[in-house]
């Protein structure tokens, strides 16, 4: 056979305003609903578009008996790629994104069902054909949306990581650092480096350490921590640490560590007077309403 | 449900191993401390599993027979040539405080070491309530 055997689904996505037409409908009856605010019906009308001229192109290409293939490479794949990059960055749930594909996978067997119904070994052919590439274009689809989920999280964890780490001045020469959450090795060599940052730019004469939010107190926390104790030590800054709870200095007991030279208070109420000592200072009452 | 796994390939993982363990011994009632110890030690020993094996298994489950709580690590990583030392504080092959396996054994009421090098290390924890 030297025609293309597929040349029925060519004709059909050859009629591109009426089957986009279809298709968006379907689409937009959902995604309005879902999505209002965030959908561009032009926008979406024209990449619909686009996206058909791809498909017709692939399949009037295509001989053979085999289905075509979309390469991830192709000008469908890129298209496809960008459609569910947009949807992930915009906050689309899967199912709706996967939705875009299959609506449109519906719209060209229906018309295939309806104008091939004489010829069923064609039908059966074209429907086949239809099957493999839009499935494998969902794939790509999916794929392009994981993608961009996972870089939009791990960007997200990142600057939950920097938010996480904050060193307050808290008097002039006094620093406190809190410890919030797990102390992992990105985090605990970015609060190093802000804190001895900011040591240097506010000649911090004593820092606090509040570890009330660390919730495992194990030997690498501690191993970390020290080295954090060393270097702000080196720049000259005494070090004053809060918060261990009892259950927490009983455990750094069993484990042998113990923190030298550094000042430890239970509470950062009273780490802050021992700190405020330090630097000559103290709170005083000035006999307002509370005692 | 009175067994978790947790299979330790990334450094998060290791506070995952050691949430799931204290869950595990609030719920079978063991105090605040005695919770906080358990806690402690599935951190060191599924970071030592994650540090010096490239990752491997950790598991918590709850003990029937005589009620308590154990804790596995199972690796294929190198092993520990000599098991002794190791046991001995302050020694590390890693630059680390070399606290973590005497730590376990006096954080937990048992432990035994089951390592061949080049083959993998098993090491298995429990306390009893
Ligand atoms: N799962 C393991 N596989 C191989 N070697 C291990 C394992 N666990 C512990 N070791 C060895 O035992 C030593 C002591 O462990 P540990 O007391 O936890 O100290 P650290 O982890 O700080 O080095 C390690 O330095 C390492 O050589
Ligand atoms: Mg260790």
């Amino acid at each position: 056979m030297t025609t293309n055997s597929l040349a029925p689904i060519v004709t059909l996505l050859q009629q591109r305003a009426a089957i986009s037409s279809e298709w968006m409908n379907e689409v937009l009856r959902v995604w309005m609903r879902m999505y209002p605010g965030l959908v561009n019906e032009d926008e979406l009308r024209r990449q619909a578009d686009a996206l058909l001229k791809e498909l017709a192109k692939l399949f009037s290409e295509h001989s053979g008996e085999t289905p075509p293939d979309i390469g991830a490479n192709s000008a469908l794949g890129e298209i496809a790629r960008e459609l569910s990059a947009d949807r992930a960055k915009k906050g689309f749930k899967p199912a709706d994104t996967a939705q875009y594909v299959i609506a449109l996978k519906n719209v060209l067997t229906q018309h295939l069902v309806s104008t091939l119904n004489e010829t069923p070994a064609s039908l059966t052919l074209c429907l086949r054909a239809v099957d493999g590439v839009l499935d494998r274009l969902s794939l790509l689809t999916f794929e392009a949306f994981v993608e961009t989920r996972e870089r939009v999280i791990a960007q997200q964890s990142l600057s939950l990581v920097e938010l996480s780490t904050p060193v307050i001045l808290l008097w002039n020469n006094v620093l406190l650092l809190p410890l919030i959450g797990v102390i992992d090795t990105v985090r605990a060599r970015q609060l190093t480096e802000r804190l001895l940052e900011s040591i240097t730019k506010y000649e911090a004469s004593v820092t606090l350490i509040d570890v009330t939010g660390v919730p495992v107190f194990d030997t690498s926390v501690a191993w970390h921590i020290m080295k954090t104790i060393d270097a702000a030590q080196l720049l000259g800054s005494r070090i004053v640490m809060t918060g261990i709870s009892p259950e927490g200095a009983q455990t750094l007991t069993k484990l042998g560590i113990s923190f030298a030279n550094v000042i430890s208070r239970a509470t950062l109420r009273a780490g802050l007077a021992e700190a405020l000592q330090l630097v000559g200072r103290r709170i005083e009452s000035t006999g307002g309403v509370h005692k | 449900m009175n067994k978790i796994s947790v299979y330790v390939a990334a450094e998060f993982n290791i506070a995952e191993a050691a949430r799931q363990a204290k869950l595990m011994a609030s719920v079978l009632g063991f105090s605040s401390v005695q919770s906080y110890y358990i806690a402690t030690a599935a951190s060191e020993l599924a970071a030592n599993v994650f540090i010096h094996a490239d990752g491997g298994m950790f598991e918590v489950s709850a003990l029937t027979d005589r009620p308590g709580l154990e804790l596995v690590v199972s690796d294929h990583g190198p092993g520990i040539a000599d098991i002794e030392k190791a046991l001995q504080d302050g020694y590390s092959t890693a630059g680390g405080l070399g606290c973590g396996l005497p730590g376990v054994q006096r954080l937990m009421d048992e432990m035994d070491i089951d390592s061949q090098p080049g083959q993998g290390t098993v090491v298995r924890a429990r306390k009893w309530l």
